[in-house]
């Protein structure tokens, strides 16, 4: 008896020593004008699976598979703001007028143990990669974007990153939905292009 | 202490907390002219938090909470906030959301933006800004578990604040209707002698109950 209540302890205390979270929640479609272009979404399997893990001295593990749910905002997004989009794995030359192939270069994350309040902060830091369809490289376009648990009557430190989570990858969809064709390459390849 | 005076202390002391464990709630409203606003059969207004800030954001709790007051017993129609958010994203997002509305009348240049505003009937949309938070905290409890029984022993206290302003926005003209301000302060409690006993002050409640009855009064459904 004595042993299981021991055990039974342990475990407990196993399991609250991390944070564990695969990432849901989507983004809804954009509400923009489509540009009538055919763009070649490249999600590599390493941006597919990507998995953010924080192990500091002090304070819990988190880990947080962001992969799947970026995936589909990238798709939703692309969807919503271009006529055509063919997603790839690997860069393909001549597949679309414009290829857009996205990488996370950092993400940063603030704890309820580190800023002391019932919340995650989380930053995402991405680099898109824009080429023409001929694959010549046109921009380099570092969008960061930022997310907060917006309520604090949560039940988990799980629910809690995940809204974080999804609020800024809603808020990397606004930038791209309404900043992307504000790049100043990009822009100009637009208007050179204009149909 | 025998156990009948020991009960006697806590129901003392308990009930001095629960007399003290109240809000106080100030509620201060601006209005640009005495006319009530005139809600059409198929207008609806939509209650919005502002998120823009760093360091303290409206809860989407209270908001529903006000939307609840405003919408109850009425023809008040109001809008789910996150299903107006998610409808025309990503346009009021936090870093897009408009400050003024001079931004809001330029964001409405956009044919899509208006399109959709127009299905959604929308002509009254009101921010709320400000936030609920702990201001103080002392005290300690605590609990321990053993072969015989568990229990917790202690007391602990803390306050909290609220404060938010409401402003309403009227879409057909693109002006500023008036402004609802509200505070509310309380202190809660724990008493814990073998189980803890909790006197929660409703600071927030008592916020939303102030800012949804005066914003209430603002509107007068037709039809």
């Amino acid at each position: 008896m004595k042993t299981k209540v021991v055990l039974l302890a342990l475990i407990a205390l196993l399991v609250g020593c991390a944070t564990d979270v695969k990432v849901k929640g989507g983004v809804p479609a954009p509400l923009s004008e489509q540009l009538p272009f055919h763009v070649q979404l490249v999600l590599d399997d390493a941006f597919r699976s990507y998995q953010y893990i924080d192990d500091p001295e002090r304070g819990k593990k988190v880990t947080f598979a962001v992969g799947e749910a970026q995936t589909d905002m990238f798709r939703v997004i692309a969807a919503g703001m271009f006529r055509q989009v063919t997603e790839t794995a690997v860069q393909a030359p001549g597949v679309g007028d414009l290829i857009l192939y996205p990488r996370v270069e950092e993400i940063q994350l603030a704890t309820p143990f580190e800023n002391k309040l019932k919340v995650f902060e989380v930053w995402i830091r991405y680099n898109l990669r824009v080429f023409d369809g001929s694959g010549a490289p046109l921009a380099d376009w570092i969008m960061t974007s930022y997310g907060k648990t917006p309520t604090r009557f949560l039940s988990s430190d799980e629910d809690a990153l995940n809204q974080a989570a999804t609020v800024a990858l809603r808020d990397a969809g606004a930038r791209l939905t309404l900043e992307l064709t504000r790049v100043p390459e990009i822009r100009q390849w637009l208007a050179e292009n204009n149909r | 202490m025998t156990f009948k005076g020991l009960l006697s202390s806590v129901l003392i002391a308990s009930s001095l907390m629960l007399a003290g464990g109240c809000t106080t709630t100030t509620v201060n409203e601006h209005r640009e002219s005495d006319a009530v606003l005139s809600v059409g059969g198929s207008e609806t207004f939509v209650l919005l938090g502002r998120r823009h800030a760093g360091h303290y954001e409206a809860e989407p709790e209270f908001i529903r909470c006000i939307g609840s007051k405003m919408g109850a017993g009425n023809k008040l129609k109001v809008l789910d906030e996150q299903e107006f958010i998610d409808g025309l994203y990503p346009w009021f997002e936090p870093r897009t959301a408009p400050l003024n509305l001079k931004r809001l009348s330029h964001m409405l240049h956009d044919p899509l933006v208006t399109s959709r505003m127009k299905a959604l009937g929308v002509r009254y949309m009101i921010w709320v800004d400000g936030n609920t938070e702990t201001t103080d905290k002392s005290g300690s409890v605590s609990c321990a578990i053993g072969p015989g029984g568990g229990g917790c022993f202690g007391f602990s206290t803390w306050d909290k604040e609220s404060s938010y302003e409401a402003v309403i926005w009227d879409l057909k003209d693109f002006t500023d209707k008036g402004r609802v301000r509200v505070e509310a302060k309380g202190s809660s409690y724990m008493v814990a002698v073998g189980a803890p006993i909790p006197f929660i002050a409703r600071v927030q409640g008592e916020a939303c109950d102030g800012l949804g009855s005066q914003l209430r009064e603002f509107f007068s459904a037709e039809g």
